[in-house]
């Protein structure tokens, strides 16, 4: 393997793989393994995308390191993926069988592959919102990415370059490692097919006006739970409510929260009942006296294994299941706790629900929605990109075309890796 | 299994709230953000939501005979929050419009009310029975004397209460046995869901209830919980205190033909014909916003039942100041005709309004009356 490379290969017979996470790195090493070259390109400075900031998978609730490290592993072994991080596709020329791809590479501004600036980083003045935990934790202006980083190497900030932290970076690291001058280089390779690998990003809760989403410090959304209950995360993996980081002793999921639901996501989002009903199993284990209360409107848990996991949730008897949505929130300002409004549909009740904390189960939105790919592809209403099989050349892969689980991800990933294949072969 | 329920889902009915306006009902999936979204519906088996399902399975029974219904003040706060655009509001309002067809008789006329191809022919009912009761009794003369124009030498103040009492009564009689059945109907209803322990009416605390609503019915205290359309409650207000307003003047003047022997036109400066050039402008004005309202909202869903209603209300404000003002203008022909089209609109306010949209004003207040009587948590006041 080779990293940041920027030798041009002339072989068509290559094929780009765009975005890091769990979609592309299966695309990206299946194809590999069968003796193609592949380009992973990923715009973050780490591989891992979403799943690097899971605590757990469902349902077998093992962490991401497994899948994760298996798969590095695989990169590392196999000399015919060039992984370029910081990197973004700008342009795409050609046609199947022949693309140029122009790639802007953003700077490292670090090339030193050793860990060991702790007394450094400490040093540093400036607090950067550490997005890996959605805002919750701060990292400084040198750091490395997460734990589960590949590679894992240190990253400068460009916010800080104008401040005296740049100077004292310079100062500490040895000559040659450090250029903190460095300008975005371009890069043009040929590949014969292309990958979009692009993932998702979860919905903007702040859209869903009467869900109290950055309105009541104490409704956060699944993503954050993730964050919280993952050893790598802002709390050490202790699940707190915002607030007062106070144990919450009642929790509500709001299931749905601008899913299917005309006014924001009108799809489902596949994941996100099995993702609360797996976040109610890391509340029973912290807080085993908990009350967990899930509100939704109906409970999609599909297949055998699925269905297997919500029955022996259903199971427990601090665990609550309300059918009905939940339309509106409060806040008692004395206590901070929330209190959330849903009619039960069964016994044709409203209910005020008060809880300590409550977590937003919120949809996937395809990363490709916001930020339009240098391409022209065929996408839904929705942003998820539809592939066109009969012109091939380029595929979408794992939620960058539908909302998926990593199971779904990693299986629609190597399909894909083998469409490309088909489209070298046939050329 | 004891308690097999047998469903017999009315297929007709289904169809018929969809062409009063509820054509988006199917695709309700249950979720009940309605019921929370609406700032009225009480805890204990909130609406809309068990009226949807109830709705989408053809459940008449279930529907029609259900004061809740009633309690909704079609703000359409629900159908803002529905996530599947449903528009659960405009499916209680065509089950109302369904339920006022279905307690009013004859139903050939709730059936015509309904009809857009049938409106010349409502229409017609007060110009023949005017011209032939007129012609027979001599009370319509066409070619009245004097240099003033004045109304009742054209058509004489007789002949009106001749045709628009028996009218009134009319409307008065379907009303009652309308509503005899309804709040019968509403009682079973609400015993059979659980929604009162009341065993019976008792008719004295029914009329307590009843006195004690009226002022949040003129306050429209319900109405201004509304968050999406607020200032629909405004024109709405508007429209009412014009109606009750021109009540009061046709009462009065009433009195002062048939007691006083004081005949019109009455002059500008008495104060009951302020209130009457008041009333008839808040009438215009209000049934203008109205009409505005409904044409700028692209989430509600409106119907013939809705622009008819709106229709009547412009047209009677609009004929009686335009009858006004064209006899201060003193255009004779124009005010004389004015006045007979806009007799006709008042006959036919009172002749079909058991069988109109307006048939509100009669089945909510009993429905409210009925929610308080019951202990239903429908707040008052």
């Amino acid at each position: 393997m080779t990293e940041d490379n920027e030798t041009t290969p002339a072989a068509g017979g290559s094929i780009l793989v765009v975005g890091g996470g769990i979609s592309g790195l299966t695309a990206a090493i299946e194809a590999a393994e069968v003796g193609y070259e592949v380009f992973l390109v990923e715009k973050e400075a780490s591989l891992g995308g979403r799943v690097a900031q899971l605590n757990k998978y469902f349902p077998k609730l093992c962490p991401p390191t497994c899948g994760l490290e298996i798969n590095y592993r695989r990169i590392k072994d196999n000399p015919n993926i060039k992984v370029l991080t910081l990197t973004e596709v700008e342009k795409v020329d050609g046609s199947p069988g022949a693309y140029e791809v122009t790639l802007k590479i953003k700077p490292r501004y670090v090339e030193d592959n050793t860990t060991g600036y702790d007394e450094l980083i400490e040093s540093l003045q400036t607090e950067l919102p550490n997005d890996h935990d959605f805002g919750m934790s701060t990292t400084k202006g040198l750091y490395v990415p997460h734990d589960m980083a590949f590679p894992y190497k240190y990253v400068v900030s460009p916010d800080i370059l104008r401040t005296g932290d740049a100077k004292k970076i310079k100062d500490a690291l040895p000559e040659g490692a450090v250029d903190l001058d460095a300008q975005p280089k371009s890069m043009k390779i040929n590949v014969g097919a292309v990958i979009w690998a692009t993932g998702w990003t979860p919905y903007d809760a702040t859209k869903i006006d009467n869900l109290g989403f950055g309105q009541y410090d104490n409704i956060i959304t699944n993503m954050m739970m993730e964050r919280y209950a993952s050893s790598n995360g802002p709390t050490r993996g202790k699940i707190i409510r915002p607030s007062d980081r106070k144990e919450p002793e009642s929790i509500a999921f709001v299931q749905c929260a601008g899913s299917r639901d005309e006014n924001h996501l009108p799809y489902c989002s596949y994941i996100c009942c099995m993702a609360s009903l797996k976040q109610a199993t890391y509340i029973r284990e912290q807080y085993p006296e908990a009350k967990i209360y899930i509100f939704y409107i109906d409970l999609r848990t599909p297949g055998q294994r699925y269905e297997k996991f919500y029955k022996q949730i259903k199971e427990d008897e601090n665990i609550f299941f309300i059918k009905g949505k939940v339309a509106e929130v409060s806040e008692d300002p004395a206590t901070r706790n929330i209190t959330v409004v849903a009619e039960n549909a069964v016994t044709g009740e409203k209910i005020h629900q008060t809880v300590e904390l409550v977590v937003l189960a919120t949809g996937m939105q395809p990363t490709a929605k916001d930020n339009p790919l240098p391409v022209n592809l065929k996408t839904d209403e929705n942003g998820f990109i539809v592939n066109d099989l009969d012109k091939g050349g380029m595929f979408a892969v794992g939620c960058a075309n539908k909302p998926l689980d990593v199971v779904s991800s990693n299986q629609n990933a190597t399909g894909m890796a083998l469409r490309a294949i088909q489209t070298l072969v046939n050329r | 299994m004891a308690d097999v329920q047998v469903l017999e889902p009315d297929l007709g009915f289904i169809r018929e709230i969809g062409a009063l306006g509820g054509a988006e009902l199917k695709k309700c999936y249950q979720c009940a953000t309605c019921s929370v979204a609406c700032a009225i519906a009480p805890d204990n088996k909130p609406f809309p939501r068990k009226e949807m399902i109830a709705a989408s399975w053809g459940l008449k029974d279930k529907l029609i005979g259900n004061a809740d219904i009633w309690l909704c003040h079609n703000c359409g706060d629900c159908s803002t929050r529905c996530p599947r655009t449903a528009k659960p509001a405009d499916v209680l309002a065509a089950v109302r419009a369904y339920a006022v067809s279905e307690y009013a008789a004859p139903k050939a006329v709730a059936q015509a009310v309904n009809d857009p191809k049938k409106l010349p022919l409502l229409l017609a009912v007060p110009a023949v029975i005017f011209i032939v009761v007129g012609l027979i009794t001599g009370l319509l003369d066409f070619t009245p004397e004097g240099d003033r124009i004045v109304h009742a030498h054209f058509f004489s103040t007789w002949l009106v209460d001749m045709v628009m009492i028996p009218a009134a009564i009319w409307a008065a009689a379907i009303f009652a046995l309308s509503i005899k059945r309804f709040l019968g109907d509403i009682h079973d209803n609400a015993v059979r869901e659980g929604k009162t322990d009341k065993k019976n009416i008792d008719p004295k605390e029914f009329i307590m209830s009843l006195v004690r609503i009226i002022p949040t019915i003129m306050t429209h205290n319900r109405f201004n919980d509304c968050t999406e359309n607020k200032k629909r409650s405004t024109t709405h207000m508007m429209v009412l205190f014009s109606f009750i307003g021109l009540f009061i003047v046709t009462n009065c003047f009433f009195v002062a033909i048939y007691i006083l022997q004081i005949h019109g036109p009455y002059s500008q400066i008495n104060p009951i014909k302020w209130l009457a050039n008041i009333s008839g402008v808040c009438l215009v004005v209000g049934s203008i916003l109205m009409l505005k309202n409904r044409l700028n909202k692209e989430d509600q869903t409106s119907a013939y039942k809705d622009w008819a209603l709106i229709g009547l209300a412009l047209a009677l404000g609009l004929t009686g100041m335009l009858t006004e003002i064209t006899r201060l203008a003193n255009w004779a022909f124009i005010s004389y005709a004015l006045y007979f089209i806009h007799l006709m609109f008042v006959f036919s306010l009172f002749a079909y309004l058991p069988f109109t949209k307006l048939a509100h004003l009669v089945y909510r207040t009993v429905a409210i009356a009925y929610a308080e009587y019951s202990g239903r948590g429908f707040k008052i006041g």
